[in-house]
């Protein structure tokens, strides 16, 4: 027992307990976020006599007599000024880390009113951002220390809400102030706890499975197996191959499958349980890398390759044998971790003959084409709420608690919160795909490419996810950025009792790029022209075709990111220092022949405000901010006559999965066109009075052609983003002095918002080319800590340069071309060629080694 | 003699908390006053208690102090690390446990608690890596011989 101070209130707790469960679970100060409960995250940082503490690690039996302090004890003006502060710089994207850097900030602020950059990184260090990069919450604290001396809030840099205008999210401040709610920070009367339990071995037969001790402790609601699943086992993004819950007799796949579900009044009830339940199994030697699956037992029984892609045009076998200079190279990269900071969560309960999910995902549709199938039940009666989404990544793509959720408050009528550890999240979810790639190249004595040949071999672990199009993203990517004609690829994604590989920022692109600008800067070497000069040559201008054939419009914009990153480029040279560059080409949109539509309703409600609804998930890139500013520059309204709903399947409809930087461009101009319809009604004279109950819809399909599809040109995909990213290296210490990024995104919808995806893309590629790590043991078991996945923090992070570089040409979307992907692509090899000029050797494996960022043991 | 400190600040720190006095432990700390002498900036002093404490405020981690004592137990830190092991007695558990009632029996808590995989027993005592620690205090926390400290005397005594 002890007694202390929470926001100047006091209180006596009697059971001890870790602070941040008194702070949420009793006392509802929800700000305060459960990321990890490891200690290392940082999302639950609140201050304790002055000092930041993560809210995890303490007993409440050791605050005697402490004063604490968490977002919502500050003073109205402190709100005021860090919600600015944080708002106006573009620090918020996700959100989920923002309260605790807020309190960083405070701790700081207080002791140091006027604190230099590196004291403002030293911190935050110790809490985790892995959408931002950190450069904007740097710059959020200088601007709050600005503000607190100043004594009064300033002006806002921008509040038209036209495109290109750099407006404060819509969001900020329910981020900022921690009132927003993720689907954890909803508590709803009644509610249990519910968790599966894991399989204890990635390739086993469940021969039984016995539940009946658990069931008897006191306080379990149920226990389920897949028998009890009312409609079908398996559910999955794509392809259908992912069992809910592990059936009797059947074969698990990885050690993140669900064996059954405890339902319970409590987690720690729920908790206990699971260890009462007994499950027999006939072990079975697992599958645990593609050579492996080439040739060894099945994973599943439709066989162990799960996708073969193959794209050619054009002869590269000849082509590459005719050339001056030719080069062969083999190149690997990891798994990745997506790492948001927000884990998995739903939130489930019955209403009438509707189930209802509150979910965390990138999209609401996807969670009730996966869940609804599950239940039996057609899919108008499960309905799926998309709350905050606290980073996703390509992370959130697949369902991972939200069927869960479903089938326990369908089965007990109770509302439900199913919530993974981070060490189940770090389990569970897909991963980026690990790639085996061998590229050959041949060029002309000027630098030309001739052909490129490319063979990747990919890991794509227990289940299907989205490995499929990814495999094909890597291969129709691994061109380049280019105009060649010759280019060939074969792919091969192969099942494993891994965890399962899936969506990842870049979708294939971020390794195969790795290979084919490692090579480029090779060639530029042999060639002997400089490797800007060798992309200069080769990159591809409007009106040309790609080695895809698709001949791109007037939007193609990489020459001018090259000439951006130019002067940067040449300073550095000149100076002797090492610098590194790749560039990148990235699709917005599904693309390849696949329907991809967006979908939007403007609807004038009883508030005489339009009300914008688009079934596409916010998972932290601004969405809503991105749809208010299209229908502000579309229409005559203003932006207070319109109020941004977030994504639901039952008034927004489906404008499809946050995946391929496919919304600002797709749900963007179904927005647009929306747009046209709300103001023919405008036009003719119509008051928003007038128009109260009216809906105006807009849809946008991005028509293109499938693979091998029968055409001279082909459109594969409505536009492409293109990228150069530069990295300078400090010759005398070896580490990163800056990263120039210039970035092509057609038009800007928010240039600060642009910013923010740059410089976060780049530092999660600075993870991935230096440093994070997934290691999977032999028994297929990956790494269960979130601190040691070798993220990057904010003390370590370099001057990022992002350049946003507009280019029209683009007939939709007012020409705006997504970039949530592009940012993390050319990152990893400028990075690797910046040190391959620094120790005059290349490498060819990621993470590099033997570079000041390397984590050592 | 005042030095203008250059940020991050660095910080010797001695690694033992006392509570040896009694039952003799010989990696401890003895009072002997070798740094107190070696130290140039008035930054270090026998405690009442016979152990060196390091006054971060005055001291600029030059190591002076750490070249010259006689147990070897004092090393320079980064100040933004304030959770930190105060013991040096590398004798397996039950050794160390008689000598002392604050020292490191090489448990390895700390070790399967950190998130960050920075600490680590080496030699049957527990050593932070301060490039990978989060300062969290988890093992802090969950140390059973509280031979893990928080130098702000938050998560754990200072």
């Amino acid at each position: 027992m002890a007694t202390f101070t929470i926001n100047g209130t006091t209180v006596t707790v009697e059971k001890n307990q870790k602070l941040l469960r008194y702070l949420r679970d009793t006392l509802r100060l929800t700000s305060v976020k459960d990321g990890c409960s490891e200690g290392a995250c940082g999302a639950c940082t609140v201050i304790v006599d002055g000092e930041t503490c993560k809210a995890c690690v303490l007993d409440t039996d050791s605050l005697e007599g402490r004063q604490i302090v968490t977002v919502e004890g500050l003073t109205d003006w402190e709100k005021q000024v860090y919600t600015f502060a944080y708002a106006e710089a573009g620090a918020v994207q996700c959100g989920f880390c923002i309260p605790g850097m807020v309190m960083c900030t405070k701790a700081l602020l207080d002791k140091n009113p006027d604190p230099t950059e590196p004291e403002i990184r030293y911190a935050i260090r110790n809490n985790y951002c892995r959408c931002t990069g950190y450069v904007k919450i740097i710059a959020a604290v200088k601007l709050a220390a600005q503000i607190l001396k100043a004594g009064v809030l300033p002006e806002k840099g921008a509040d038209d809400w036209k495109l290109g205008s750099r407006v404060q999210r819509l969001d900020a401040a329910e981020k900022v102030l921690g009132t927003g709610k993720y689907p954890d920070d909803v508590y709803l009367d009644g509610m249990i706890y519910a968790s599966a339990l894991r399989s204890a071995h990635p390739r086993a037969i469940v021969k039984s499975i016995d539940t009946s001790a658990a069931k008897a402790l006191a306080g379990v609601v149920g226990v389920f197996t897949a028998a009890d699943i009312p409609g079908s086992v398996k559910v999955g993004h794509l392809k259908k191959d992912w069992d809910a819950l592990i059936p009797v007799g059947k074969m698990t796949h990885y050690l993140g499958d669900a064996i059954c579900i405890v339902a319970a009044e409590t987690l720690e009830i729920a908790e206990a349980a699971k260890k009462l339940v007994k499950v027999d199994y006939e072990v079975l030697p697992p599958v645990r890398n593609p050579k492996e699956a080439m040739t060894g037992p099945l994973v599943h029984e439709s066989g162990n390759l799960l996708a073969h892609k193959h794209i050619q045009r054009g002869n590269p076998t000849e082509a590459i044998a005719k050339s001056k200079h030719i080069l062969t190279q083999r190149f690997t990269t990891p798994w990745t971790e997506h790492a948001f900071l927000e884990p998995e969560c739903a939130v489930a309960y019955v209403d009438g003959d509707t189930v209802v999910i509150l979910s965390t995902d990138q999209g609401a549709y996807d969670t009730q084409h996966e869940t609804a199938p599950m239940l039996g039940l057609p899919m108008e009666r499960v309905k799926v709420q998309n709350m905050l989404v606290g980073g996703g990544f390509g992370g959130k793509e697949d369902v991972t608690v939200q069927h869960h959720a479903a089938l326990v408050t369908y089965l007990t009528g109770r509302p439900v919160k199913v919530k993974l550890t981070r060490a189940e999240s770090l389990l569970i979810h897909p991963k980026r795909h690990p790639m085996d790639m061998e590229i050959s190249m041949g060029c002309d004595e000027n630098g030309n490419i001739q052909g490129v040949a490319v063979e990747v071999i990919a890991d794509t672990g227990a289940y299907a996810s989205l490995g499929a199009p990814v495999l094909e993203r890597a291969c129709t990517h691994a061109a380049g950025p280019y105009h060649y004609e010759n280019f060939e690829c074969d792919g091969w994604a192969y099942y494993t009792n891994n965890p399962p590989a899936g969506a990842f920022r870049g979708f294939g692109v971020t390794q195969t790029c790795f290979a084919v600008e490692s090579l480029l800067n090779e060639m530029a070497d042999i060639v002997g022209i400089s490797p800007w000069e060798i992309r200069m040559r080769n990159a591809i201008r409007p009106g040309e075709a790609l080695p895809n054939g698709q001949i791109v419009d007037n939007s193609t914009g990489l020459v001018e990111t090259l000439e951006a990153v130019k002067p940067y480029y040449d300073a550095a040279v000149a100076a002797g220092k090492p610098v590194g560059i790749g560039c990148a080409m990235k699709n917005a949109g599904v693309g390849v022949g696949i329907p991809d539509t967006g979908r939007v309703k403007l609807v004038v409600e009883e508030d005489r405000k339009v009300h914008i609804y688009a079934g596409a998930s916010c998972i932290g890139q601004g969405l809503g901010t991105v749809l208010v500013q299209m229908a502000v520059t579309n229409t005559d309204l203003k932006r207070d006559d319109f109020v941004y709903e977030r994504s639901n399947t039952w008034l927004a409809p489906d404008s499809g999965t946050t995946s391929g930087s496919r919304q600002t461009l797709v749900t963007g101009e179904a927005c647009r066109r929306a747009c046209e319809k709300l103001m023919e009604a405008r036009n003719a004279g119509k008051t928003l009075e007038d128009m109260v109950g009216e809906t105006y819809y807009g849809e946008y399909l991005a028509k293109t052609d499938p693979l091998g599809a029968n055409v001279p040109n082909p459109v594969s995909h409505v536009a492409y983003g293109y990228a150069t990213q530069i990295c300078i290296l400090n010759p005398k210490t070896g580490k990163i002095e800056q990263i120039v990024a210039a970035h092509d995104v057609g038009k800007a919808v928010n240039p600060l918002s642009c910013e923010g995806q740059i410089e976060g893309g780049v530092v999660m590629s600075m993870g991935f080319a230096l440093r994070e790590q997934y290691p999977i043991d032999g028994n297929c078991k990956p790494i269960d800590k979130y601190g040691s996945l070798g993220l990057f923090r904010a003390h370590e992070v370099p001057e990022i340069v992002a350049i946003v570089v507009d280019k029209p040409g683009l007939n939709v979307a007012c020409g705006a071309i997504g970039i949530g992907e592009i940012t993390s692509i050319p990152t990893a090899p400028a990075i690797a060629d910046a040190y391959a000029r620094y120790t005059q050797a290349r490498q060819f494996d990621l993470p590099l080694q033997n570079t000041p960022y390397e984590r050592k043991a | 003699m005042a030095v203008k400190k250059k940020f991050p600040y660095k910080a010797a720190l001695v690694a033992c908390h006392g509570g040896c006095r009694a039952t003799g432990c010989t990696y401890g700390c003895t009072g002997c006053g070798t740094c107190v002498s070696a130290c140039k900036f008035d930054a270090i002093a026998v405690g009442p208690d016979g152990v060196a404490r390091v006054d971060e405020a005055k001291c600029i981690g030059c190591g002076a102090c750490a070249r010259a004592c006689p147990q070897q137990l004092i090393h320079v830190h980064d100040c933004a690390n304030y959770i930190v092991v105060k013991c040096s007695n590398h004798d397996k558990g039950a050794a160390a446990r008689k000598q002392c009632s604050v020292s490191c029996i090489g448990c390895r808590i700390c070790e399967k608690t950190c998130t960050a995989s920075a600490i680590h027993v080496v030699d049957n005592c527990a050593r932070i890596d301060e490039a990978y620690c989060l300062s969290c205090g988890m093992c802090a926390v969950k140390c059973p011989r509280k031979v893990i400290h928080d130098l702000r005397g938050i998560c754990a005594e200072k």
